[in-house]
């Protein structure tokens, strides 16, 4: 028995040494343009990243119908990266076994930047289509762009709506509106948490009422939490949250009594994930949560070629899931489509090429899936206000676009929010 | 927010809603650390793997209830048999054979057992995150100003009752004796003709039992998905070592300490910091008290 | 007595070969792999000196990894200092951490000691991801890339050939504790901490001295792959998960053994590399299986190799050279 095991080891050892001795796979055959897809698929990240792949290879086929880039057919090498370690060893494998000249990913801002530095490293491309960590692009990598806008956008946008919309329709002046924030304490919540207190306390005086920080990976009780902000009394609540904490959160709320106005959150997890409204039913209403637009889109608010485009994306996402398209779907799926953008117009994927006809591009709001426009600045960041995000709120199950108001037929409903078994 | 106000009614309220979220809280702890502090106890295995099996109690209680319809305390009685049996074949088939060696290869024998089930979860089941609405999770019970919900108080019910019929088990029972026998020196329990092997193969399959349990009615409360184990883990670990291996009031007790710690912790100073609070609080209790709180003296010093 | 043989000769070929392969092998992907081979190694062997030979096994050594990894990455990106410098801050800050760690949990053993390392190194964890003003809290450092020598932007081959130096000055000091004076007496608090007071050793002293030279080991290694990777998060250089693996490749590879920490690296991370590579491209939904493989695995190779790939050699080589006096089962 220990001959064979001995001698199976010394085999697992022999051919994995091989493997990863073994020759470059490089680029396929003409026809093909491969490149490398890099998402978190294990680990505690994992389901949004399998969203963002969903996205991905839903408008990869969209792509390839149309002609797909550079008059070849797109095609993918996936790679799974749960932690920066990964990342950069992942990005590394793509890159000299599969070939790749560009990369794309990778949702969370713990991956992002060790991956971009890996393809820098060897002067890759790296297409960034979710990832919200400011610094991104302030390290003068000539490599790095990214198609969404970062936590400092997310932030402005929350703090927009609730001064805009929110603020009148509560009927207190946004200098008099008490609001406390809580948040998830990950990279994505502290970005966005800070840059929300920064913007809600310098531009518009608004009154802050406490910050309160957790672990969304330990986190098994808000009642402390509850209980003081109960005693502080917010007008709005701004909570960044992760899935699992924003369910519980919610429950506890109720139970607790805790009446507020308002509450907003920023991002495809936690209020802006499927999974919220699931596990709430009806009794999910109320919560916004700023997102690429759901149902309600004024599709007819975009322009011709764009309406063409976000129709058939979501029959594409309506085919393949059987729902909506989610806001994972929408930011990758957005993203590429970009990058198909981008390589039509260098017809190349050597870097300087590439950069040129990113900094070229300038299509306005409404020209593309999810009623984007684009326009990158020097350091490869798609502009604030070109990539629109929109307000939505769940009504009866259902993650609906509420602002801005010219862009949707429904509207906000609850302001403020009524009691808790008064929401219908 | 001036946390430390005066005591007035309000304060009251909010002391007395503080003080029931802990003992809520706290019994949670202890249904996860009892099995814990079982196979922890007397086998002296630091099962990585504990938080997994707590995750497939929960998905257990989910499919019955999403698929069947079956309410997640009909399951529960399904569990205990269920669990029981998954507790009896994981140990023949993975702890059995490494019971003898050294304890590094049984801590990673469950890491690796740990990455399996997880991701097992992950493939079967994906990343999504699921909930199991029952009614009773939405009754919520209002008492002198203090609200907290129905599936709690059944948790706590449970939990309570558990411990004492595994402590009457332990210090009454002559299976009980013979595992604290075995516990407190497998040596000398083999000399004195016990057969330590059942012995391991019972606890296990007892402290999986318990955890399944455990899984089962924690899956009203909370999401379920692949690593929710991660949840609870660490800390029910803490609470074991707080409240003494191998003894059920100790976690008991342990929890509630635990549970304190964090509701009191996170109110004055914010939920930030609350993993720190205990995390402190085990150091110095190690630094002291190594057996733990209400653990023998000197227990510590056996350790391996 | 025997066993010395394999491990001088298996450790020649393996460094030899490590050596010679950069140069035959031009894959990159190749390369990448044998730097993090040789780091992770390198991070086990240090773990090895508390735990293989100084009996304290720790699943905390996360903490002097991650003081490594933001002392340097602080210093580079903050204060535009060399990361040779940051290194150097982090050894002082570990060999602290070490002490006050060592000091503190010096009377605990086994599962207790464990468990108390865990706890130290999540504190750590937790002060790093909410000191904002100076870590940057969760978001993290991205370590700037500025290429030469004194600022460590090396070229793969070079970090290569670091990581190899880095590896082959850590087995040489294995191997020289594992000789010396200091090694015989850590070797007798080990097996037998009361006998060992009784002949006299100074017990206590000598395991706060282990982990606190096992912590400046870790925390330069840590420092390497803060500038190899480029980003220093904390809930990765901070994690359970990370402990875990440094101690799993000395596990793995035979515990208390020189040679061990690196075959165990080597076995792990192309297992780890190979199963993410194959399997990850599958149908989505499906990543989840490589992992679920691996764990088996490990439980596997745990369960048939207690003695980990060391012990194996030995046994293959006693099989070769001859039965001993008394027959094996």
């Amino acid at each position: 028995m220990r001959h064979r095991v001995a001698a199976l080891t010394v085999l697992a050892l022999a051919l994995t040494l091989a493997t990863l001795a073994g020759g470059v796979s490089g680029q396929a055959l003409s026809g093909e343009y491969k490149i490398g897809v890099l998402e978190p698929l294990t680990g505690p990240l994992a389901g949004e990243g399998k969203r963002h792949l969903e996205g991905y290879e839903i408008v990869r086929d969209m792509i390839n119908e149309r002609g797909g880039v550079m008059g070849k057919k797109l095609v993918f090498a996936v790679a799974d990266a749960p932690d920066p370690t990964a990342a950069a060893s992942e990005a590394n494998r793509l890159i000299t076994r599969e070939g790749v000249k560009i990369i794309t990913g990778t949702f969370s801002s713990r991956l992002c930047g060790a991956a971009s530095e890996a393809a820098a490293r060897h002067n890759v491309i790296y297409w960034e289509t979710s990832c919200v960590d400011p610094r991104f692009n302030k390290r003068g990598l000539k490599n790095a762009f990214r198609t969404e806008i970062d936590a400092t956008g997310f932030a402005w946008y929350n703090i927009e709506f609730i001064v805009k919309h929110l603020a009148p329709r509560l009927n207190i002046r946004p200098n008099q509106l008490k609001i406390a924030f809580l948040s998830e304490d990950s990279s994505y919540g502290q970005g966005v948490t800070e840059s929300a207190r920064q913007r809600a306390k310098q531009e518009f005086g608004m009154q802050e009422l406490g910050v309160e920080y957790y672990n969304f990976t330990t986190i098994n009780d808000f009642t402390p939490v509850i209980v003081k902000f109960k005693q502080a009394g917010p007008d709005v609540v701004h909570h960044i949250a992760h899935t699992n904490d924003s369910i519980l959160f919610w429950r506890q709320a109720r139970e607790q009594n805790f009446q507020f106005k308002a509450l907003v959150h920023a991002g495809a997890t936690g209020y802006g994930s499927p999974d919220f409204g699931k596990a709430h039913g009806d009794g999910a209403n109320g919560p916004f949560a700023l997102l690429e637009p759901g149902p309600g889109f004024k599709i007819e608010s975009l322009r011709p070629d764009g309406q063409k485009l976000e129709r058939d994306f979501r029959d594409a996402v309506k085919k393949r899931t059987g729902g909506d398209a989610q806001g994972g779907h929408q930011l990758a799926g957005g993203g590429l489509w970009v990058l198909k953008l981008v390589l039509d117009r260098a017809r190349s994927d050597d870097l300087d090429k590439f950069r040129a006809a990113v900094t070229a591009l300038d299509l306005p709001v409404g020209s593309m899936i999810n009623g984007w426009g684009v326009k990158f600045n020097d350091e490869g960041q798609n502009a604030n206000e070109r990539v629109q995000h929109y307000m939505l709120q769940w009504q009866n199950g259902r993650l609906v676009t509420v602002w801005p108001e010219e862009f949707t037929t429904m509207r906000a409903k609850w302001m403020p929010l009524p009691a808790w078994d008064q929401r219908k | 927010m001036d946390a430390a106000a005066r005591l007035g009614p309000a304060e009251i309220d909010v002391l007395a809603q503080l003080g029931i979220s802990t003992v809520l809280l706290g019994s949670l702890y202890a249904l996860i650390a009892v099995g814990l502090t079982l196979i922890f106890g007397i086998m002296r295995v630091v099962n990585f793997a504990h938080g997994e099996f707590l995750m497939l109690g929960m998905y257990l209680a989910f499919w019955s209830f999403t698929l069947w319809h079956v309410d997640p305390y009909v399951t529960l009685l399904g569990a205990v048999p269920l669990f029981f049996l998954v507790g009896l074949v994981t140990y023949t088939g993975v702890m059995r054979p490494i019971i003898h060696a050294s304890h590094n290869v049984q801590i990673f024998t469950t890491v690796g057992l740990s990455i399996a089930l997880q991701n097992l979860a992950l493939v079967l089941w994906t990343g999504d995150y699921h909930v199991l609405r029952a009614w009773h999770a939405s009754t919520v019970i209002r008492i002198a100003g203090t609200a907290f919900n129905l599936s709690q108080v059944i948790a706590f019910a449970v939990s309570v009752a558990l411990t004492v019929a595994l402590f009457v088990f332990m210090k009454r029972t002559h299976t009980g004796r013979v595992m604290r026998a075995t516990a407190q020196d497998g040596d000398a329990a083999v000399l004195m003709g016990i057969d330590t092997d059942r012995v391991y193969r019972l606890t296990f399959a007892i402290g999986i039992a318990c955890v399944g349990v455990a899984g089962v009615l924690v899956a009203p409360l909370y999401a379920t998905y692949p690593t929710a184990g991660l949840q609870f883990v660490l800390l029910a670990y803490v609470v074991v070592v707080l409240g003494g291996l191998g003894d059920m009031v100790g976690a008991l007790l342990g929890s509630l300490i635990v549970a304190g710690v964090e509701v009191v912790g996170s109110y004055l100073f914010g939920a930030a910091w609350k993993e720190v609070f205990y995390f402190v609080l085990f150091i110095a209790v190690l630094m002291f008290r190594p057996a733990g709180l209400f653990g023998q003296r000197g227990a510590e010093t056996l350790g391996v | 007595m025997r066993l010395r043989l394999p491990r001088r000769r298996g450790a020649l070929a393996f460094f030899l070969a490590a050596a010679v392969a950069p140069l035959v092998v031009r894959d990159q992907f190749f390369l990448d792999g044998l730097i993090l081979v040789l780091l992770w190694g390198a991070l086990s062997s240090a773990w090895n000196v508390a735990a293989g030979y100084g009996g304290q096994v720790s699943l905390g050594h996360a903490a002097f990894f991650g003081i490594g990894a933001y002392a340097a990455a602080l210093l580079s990106a903050r204060f535009g200092q060399s990361p040779w410098l940051g290194m150097l801050l982090g050894v002082l800050l570990s060999i602290g951490a070490g002490l006050i760690i060592g000091y503190l949990s010096n009377r605990l053993r086994g599962p207790y000691f464990a468990l108390s390392t865990i706890a130290f190194s999540q504190v750590l964890l937790i002060v790093a991801s909410r000191w904002r003003g100076f870590t940057a809290g969760s978001e993290g450092i991205p370590v700037p890339f500025r290429p030469g020598f004194a600022t460590l932007g090396l070229s793969h081959a070079a970090w290569a050939y670091l990581a190899l130096g880095v590896a082959v000055l850590y087995f040489a000091v294995q191997v020289v504790l594992e000789r010396s004076r200091l090694g015989y007496q850590l070797a007798g608090v080990r097996e037998d901490e009361d006998a060992a007071e009784a002949l006299g050793i100074a017990s206590r002293r000598l395991k706060v001295l282990a982990i606190a030279v096992s912590a400046a080991l870790t925390s330069i290694c840590g420092t390497l792959w803060a500038q190899y990777v480029g980003f220093v998060d904390p809930f990765y250089v901070f994690s359970v998960d990370l402990s875990v693996r440094f101690a799993l490749m000395s596990i793995i590879g035979g515990i208390g053994t020189a040679l061990g920490p690196f075959l165990g690296s080597v076995l792990i991370t192309s297992l780890e590399t190979y199963l993410r590579a194959t399997f990850s491209g599958m149908k989505t939904g499906f990543a989840g299986i490589y992992l679920v493989i691996y764990g088996a695995m490990l439980v596997l190779v745990v369960r048939f190799l207690p003695e980990g790939l060391v012990g194996l050699a030995a046994r293959l080589r006693t099989r070769v050279t001859g039965p001993p006096a008394t027959a094996a089962p």
